[in-house]
């Protein structure tokens, strides 16, 4: 009557925990998974091919569509990287634009990562919650460049326009009640009991594992490793800026939020400190209408949201278009990371796994 | 009593407006234009450059002083006023914040220890954008990357990105793989290159960096080099049945039986009509997809 055969499954490619269309075969004994097989590329559009076709201006238009909930953070990384290879030096208001708008797309990811973890494991409050404050922040990115999402919000150089009328004093009314709205969010989680319950011991991956396959981000943060890229390499105005790196050594997905909730309020005091001592001066460089490169390659890395996002380039002499482009997208690298924290558990870790990791596919399959 | 409706001659089909059918050869997105140059950055062809540059611009200096004493002597001997001497030309400055990083000799103590340690397997190490670069031979790339990840002065324990370029007006190779690495604990970063032929098999680099996995797929994806000892050399983000590499340059940007009828020009809807009758003649219900 009772069978003990392996059975196997498929996760996805539609299925509303996989934000996007990630397909996970699965392998089941039981509830628990014995092998696990991460299936990609359903939202391949070939980026790295389109931008080899683009002027160096076009192409951040591009980085947008990668990581559509961090673009800021995507064109941050496309327009230093291009002022590295022609060694652009942009002014430091603009710089300390970039800082402060980066920083606040990096709340709006977070935002959006507590939101869905929390409704993937069974908690609907915080969704609403979280999504209230993110509506806040994007409609500062739309009085800033026009989008809420697709912001191509930098140029190669610095900025485009000046900060609008009006967005210093609404960013600081956010930054008045955020720090409440972090506490809101603790409130119902922190000390859950059902939420510890999901979350404390799973999925687990420590400091070695995490090194090995290249994972970045708060997931390598939560297993005691400080490795934050605005401290390593820092770009931008964050080599001025006053934060600290925090860090868990549990390594579990219950460190992984905690983390990420530490980072909010280290986010939160970043763009205090850009508010307060935003200097003044023109927020472009000089630079010429079209740029033709010389013979170069850089790599130029960006802590995003989720983990070190580089950007790769080669460049030939006269040429106004990238000869190369290549993306280090962090969900790519951090994907890998998959079987090895679930296989061996259960079935149901394996939604809280591929939350905890924040993948966005739109930046996995480029 | 109603009239008994008179049979009318079926209307002339009309002809379809314009081209429809894509002409391969004369398709303007598939027209793919070859890179002529080699754009692999490199210190030892960049002074050879600036050497020979140098060389053209005292020559050309020096011509014009030549040129000068023959006119001046022939002024006098026919008695002229003696011409203006040659001004040397002073090379324009740009007003503007750039300031483009050349490649310059490696001074980074990393660099120098592995030359050091790697002797004769070096090809070229330097620096550039503030960036350490190190050319090895292409047989020796997992004994670099050994030495790089076990010598404790080095230490670069995570391989953050991998990535190839194709370059096909090159003569002896035809990628370039570069392998970025970073050192957690010493906040330094390295970029180690090889470059390959056309059907060289390098070796993999997952036993020493497991992230290398999904990386040396990709670059199998995408520009079609194996990686030997690999756990899984299949495709990753195109279908396993995908024909050719994208990120090769001879690959165009619109894909291959994509747009063999272009449905931008058919404004009236004639082309997909005559596809639909097409299809009814040779028994294709496109409608209704048969069930499995």
């Amino acid at each position: 009557m009772f069978k003990n055969e392996e059975m196997e499954i498929n996760l996805g490619p539609q299925h509303p925990s996989t934000h996007g269309v990630l397909r996970v075969k699965l392998r089941l004994d039981g509830e628990t998974v014995t092998k696990c097989t991460p299936v990609i590329g359903y939202l391949h559009r070939g980026v790295e091919k389109i931008c080899e076709n683009k002027t160096f201006f076009q192409g951040q238009v591009w980085t947008d569509r990668m990581d559509y909930v961090a673009s800021i953070s995507n064109n941050l990384g496309w327009a230093e990287g291009v002022e590295k290879l022609f060694g652009i030096e942009t002014p430091r208001r603009a710089r300390y634009i970039r800082t402060m708008l980066t920083e606040q797309n990096r709340l709006a990811s977070h935002l959006l990562w507590l939101a869905t973890h929390a409704l993937d494991i069974g908690a609907m409050t915080v969704f609403l919650y979280a999504f209230r404050e993110r509506e806040y922040l994007l409609d500062l990115f739309e009085a800033f460049c026009g989008a809420r999402l697709t912001t191509t919000a930098f140029r190669i150089g610095g900025l485009r326009e000046d900060l609008p009328p009006g967005f210093i004093k609404n960013a600081q009314a956010f930054q008045d009640r955020f720090l409440a709205c972090i506490d809101e969010y603790e409130e119902l989680l922190t000390e859950n009991r059902i939420w510890k319950k999901r979350t404390v011991g799973v999925a687990k991956l420590n400091a070695e594992d995490c090194i090995a396959l290249g994972v970045t981000g708060p997931v390598l943060r939560a297993a005691g490793v400080p490795y934050d890229i605005r401290k390593a390499f820092p770009s931008a105005a964050y080599a001025e800026m006053d934060f600290e790196i925090p860090t868990r050594t549990e390594a579990d997905t219950y460190a992984r939020y905690l983390v990420r909730l530490a980072e909010m309020r280290q986010s939160h005091r970043i763009i205090q400190q850009c508010i307060d001592g935003l200097p003044e001066g023109p927020v472009m460089a000089k630079i010429p209408k079209i740029l033709k490169s010389e013979v170069n390659e850089v790599y130029h890395p960006i802590e995003a949201p989720k983990g070190e996002l580089g950007y790769y380039f080669v460049a030939e002499k006269g040429g106004t278009m990238p000869y190369r482009m290549h993306v280090r997208a962090p969900s790519f690298v951090n994907l890998q990371a998959l079987p090895k924290m679930t296989e061996g558990r259960l079935l149901a870790d394996v939604i809280a796994a591929i939350g905890t990791l924040d993948v966005v596919l739109g930046e996995i399959d480029r | 009593m109603a009239e008994p409706i008179e049979p009318q001659a079926p209307a002339a089909p009309e002809a379809p407006a314009g081209p429809y059918v894509y002409d391969h050869a004369a398709a303007p997105f598939r027209q793919v234009v070859m890179p002529k140059t080699v754009p692999l950055p490199s210190f030892r062809t960049y002074t050879a450059e600036v050497a020979a540059a140098a060389a053209a611009d005292e020559a050309k200096w020096q011509k014009q002083l030549a040129d000068f004493e023959v006119a001046k002597t022939k002024a006098e001997t026919e008695g002229k006023d003696a011409p203006k001497p040659p001004v040397r030309a002073v090379p324009r400055k740009d007003d503007n914040d750039m300031k483009t990083p050349w490649p310059v000799a490696a001074t980074d103590a990393d660099l120098l220890k592995l030359q050091e340690l790697l002797g004769d397997s070096v090809e070229e190490c330097f620096e550039q954008a503030g960036e350490r670069v190190c050319q090895v031979k292409k047989e020796a790339i997992l004994e670099a990357l050994r030495v790089c990840r076990e010598e404790p002065s080095l230490k670069y324990e995570m391989l953050a990105d991998q990535s190839a370029t194709h370059y096909p007006a090159a003569k002896d190779f035809a990628f370039s793989i570069v392998y970025h690495l970073t050192s957690v604990s010493r906040s330094k970063r390295l970029r180690l290159r090889i470059l390959v032929p056309e059907g060289f098999i390098p070796e993999s680099a997952c036993d020493l960096y497991p992230s290398a996995n999904w990386m040396e797929r990709e670059i199998y994806d995408m520009l079609g080099i194996r990686f030997a000892n690999h756990p899984d050399m299949t495709r990753i983000l195109c279908p396993e049945d995908w024909e050719g590499y994208p990120l090769r340059k001879e690959y165009p940007t619109v894909g291959w039986g994509q747009r063999d009828i272009d449905f931008r020009d058919d404004r009236g809807g004639v082309l997909n009509r005559l596809a639909m009758e097409k299809a009814g003649q040779l028994g294709i219900n496109l409608k209704q997809p048969k069930a499995d």
